[in-house]
């Protein structure tokens, strides 16, 4: 299933998710995270993307492989945080 | 003495080919083969440029591109998309470390944005910093930037409004709602102005360089001096312009 979400991160930046997940399972296939954010080094937003692949599309679930994602790369986020990302992913599913 | 930074000015180029140089002078400066450099420069034609993790397609109408004879290219910087017409555009590459530059993102953005700033002082325009990468006159936009840090090296580029044509820009820019799209050009109509808004004057582009050289200087205590580019960021520059820049595959990334 294909879905997308815009969302204007609290303080922050517009954020677009292109999600494709399955319904049944709720699993994510395939993630675009696109949007005017700043994130260093940038190449981490495409690690993000592949990490992301297969994750139960929870609120716990996604916050926990985020933050991890964002401590093993040290990523640093401008105008998107983790929590906004979540929320990003999950409007996906409204 | 102050340190000496070089200054390059670049008028009138392509969409790909200013970003090939950029990106070529950041290579060229991390191998440590040339000093702390700023460019002011233009496009022509006019272009759009996107941030690094914006979709092409999601963000600019790229037929309307076509028949207003508009170009559009990826940046290597976050970001929005922005829309270049009567504007200075400066970059400025410097190693990440210069005890000029602050380590922090956000510190670094403001020290940077301070040249801007002081730039405008000498154009009799007063403004100041609005977090993240904004500067504002009045509470409205005047200039906005964008940084990305690699190979051990900053690179800063962003635009100072000459004049400003918000009917135009969302000819070009798509609008995440069609229905309100009028709304909002009137409330960005009232959010953004330009130097020519401010003074009244139309500034050409020489004395606006000429006020930002100063800014530059006064804010990092240097000597920018006049230069060009060297053989080897001559040749970065058409590497990059032909394998990324001009190339489907980047522009349409994401």
């Amino acid at each position: 299933m294909q879905s997308k979400s815009v969302y204007k991160i609290p303080n922050g930046k517009l954020l677009k998710i292109f999600l494709d997940y399955d319904n049944e399972n709720k699993l994510i296939n395939n993630i675009s995270i696109t949007g005017d954010f700043f994130a260093y080094p940038e190449e981490s937003i495409d690690i993000m993307e592949k990490k992301l692949k297969d994750t139960l599309l929870t609120r716990e679930n996604l916050l926990e492989k985020i933050n991890s994602v964002i401590k093993r790369y040290k990523i640093e986020f401008i105008g998107l945080d983790a929590e906004g990302l979540v929320e990003g992913i999950l409007r996906c599913l409204k | 003495m102050n340190e000496q930074w070089r200054l390059l000015k670049t008028e009138d180029n392509s969409a790909f080919n200013n970003m090939a140089i950029d990106r070529a002078v950041l290579v060229a400066s991390s191998k440590g083969k040339v000093p702390p450099t700023v460019r002011f420069y233009t496009w022509k034609p006019p272009a759009i440029s996107i941030g690094y993790f914006q979709s092409l397609n999601e963000e600019v109408d790229l037929d309307a591109c076509k028949n207003l004879g508009v170009e559009y290219v990826r940046r290597i910087t976050g970001g929005g998309a922005v829309f270049h017409d009567k504007e200075l555009t400066y970059s400025i590459v410097i190693s990440d470390s210069n005890p000029k530059v602050p380590k922090n993102v956000l510190e670094s953005y403001r020290r940077i944005c301070g040249a801007v700033i002081k730039g405008l002082k000498h154009l009799w325009i007063e403004s100041k910093y609005a977090p993240i990468n904004d500067i504002i006159v009045n509470n409205k936009k005047i200039s906005g930037s964008a940084q990305t840090r690699k190979l051990k090296t900053v690179l800063q580029h962003g635009t100072v409004l000459m004049d400003v044509d918000v009917d135009k820009m969302f000819m070009l820019l798509k609008v995440p709602n069609e229905k309100i799209k009028d709304k909002l050009i009137a409330d960005v109509k009232q959010r953004v102005t330009s130097i020519k808004h401010v003074s009244g004057n139309n500034v050409s582009f020489n004395d606006a360089a000429d006020a930002m050289k100063t800014g530059f200087e006064e804010e990092f205590g240097i000597e920018l001096v006049n230069g060009s580019l060297t053989n080897m960021e001559i040749d970065l520059t058409k590497k990059f312009e032909r394998e990324c820049f001009s190339t489907n595959e980047w522009n349409y990334r994401r």
